[in-house]
């Protein structure tokens, strides 16, 4: 949190924050400013989780996924697309590792891979995608106004970026984090890269102890 | 930056470079530990890491990439910035002279698009690496499952 204060760094914050409409992470991360993080190293948990409002989407059954679809447990969401062969991949193997981790621990969360690439992965598509990393994962897509309603949300920022070499193979850049959403389907923490698998796993079990 | 055409995996033109690549076989650059990502059944793209050491007292710059075993093939690099995830193609690869170049996860990597054959951890892809003096690398690259940190299991 140190470096937040530097004003280079606050200025980029500012940046980001007015692309990501309404209160974002790092809009949420400069109300932390004042305050020490609880847990160290990756994650930020918020002093008060925030409601999420209404966003429909759907996993890759075809099944409506909603606020509904994160009471109950623990999510964490991550946002890719399909067409990623680096980074999305490597955060899917990172998370199935958190999910190994917390089997161990005898601690459960639910994984859903959303897609900021609607056009492009299909729910058959993120089912071939998800379920080779883990067959617990959900894949989410929807209509981009879905994607919208939650990524705003959360302060997700992507775009779709050309590729001119390859213009039918258009790239997409996105917010890294992994968000975890508590069982009262609220915001409760983010992971912001780079992200590690015992980092998460520790942070997490922390936070679910600490849970009312 | 080059291309590959769709058709040239089809054409006498890999088939031209790949003896290139035999004929021209290149001692100032070594390739190690290359590796393909495993991917998710019909995935429409994999990547492609590897560790570049230039033995020259040269810059070594690489063009383009092709593989028989892909439709076509670009270097990109990934990175983080701000916490948003980044890709974009790079042009041209540059090994420094008497220095190592790092293609890993979260970096640079060989986008790879559209295989020519399912492709599962244990299969060996071929890629060549053209140089920009014309020069080839042939590499044989094995297609490794990604553990939790996203690096390949050894």
């Amino acid at each position: 949190m140190n470096s937040f204060n530097s004003p280079g760094r606050l200025l980029v914050a500012a940046i980001i924050a007015a692309i990501a409409v309404g209160a974002g992470i790092w809009s949420a991360r400069s109300l932390l400013r004042h305050s020490a993080p609880d847990t160290a190293l990756s994650a930020t948990r918020f002093p008060v989780a925030r409601p999420l409002g209404p966003f429909e989407l759907i996993d890759h059954h075809g099944k409506r996924f909603d606020n509904q679809s994160l009471q109950g447990h623990w999510t964490f969401l991550f946002f890719g697309y399909t067409h990623c062969p680096d980074v999305c991949p490597t955060t899917l193997s990172v998370l199935n590792g958190v999910a190994h981790r917390l089997a161990d621990s005898g601690a459960s969360a639910r994984f859903a891979f959303v897609t900021v690439d609607p056009q492009r992965d299909t729910p058959e598509q993120l089912a071939r995608f998800v379920t080779y990393f883990n067959g617990d994962f959900i894949g989410v897509t929807g209509k981009e106004e879905g994607i919208e309603q939650l990524t705003r949300q959360l302060g997700i920022v992507y775009m779709q970026v050309a590729n001119e070499a390859n213009p039918d193979s258009y790239l997409v850049d996105h917010t890294a984090s992994v968000f975890l959403i508590d069982p009262d389907g609220r915001y409760h923490a983010v992971f912001t890269p780079p992200l590690d698998a015992d980092a998460i796993s520790t942070n997490f079990l922390k936070m679910r102890e600490a849970y009312p | 930056m080059k291309t590959a055409t769709p058709t040239m995996h089809l054409g006498g033109l890999v088939l031209c470079w790949f003896l290139a690549c035999v004929a021209h076989a290149d001692t100032t650059l070594q390739v190690i530990d290359p590796w393909i990502r495993e991917a998710p059944p019909t995935a429409a793209v994999h990547a492609a890491y590897m560790t570049l050491v230039n033995n020259s007292n040269q810059a070594v710059l690489i063009d383009s990439v092709t593989s028989p075993d892909f439709a076509s093939a670009e270097v990109h690099r990934s990175w983080v910035e701000d916490g948003i995830a980044h890709m974009q193609p790079v042009s041209q690869l540059e090994v420094p002279a008497s220095g190592t170049l790092v293609l890993e996860p979260g970096g640079y990597h060989l986008m790879l698009f559209d295989a020519q054959r399912p492709l599962q951890a244990g299969d060996t892809v071929t890629l060549l690496l053209h140089r920009a003096d014309d020069n080839c690398i042939l590499v044989k690259a094995p297609v490794m499952r990604s553990n939790d940190t996203g690096h390949h299991q050894h």
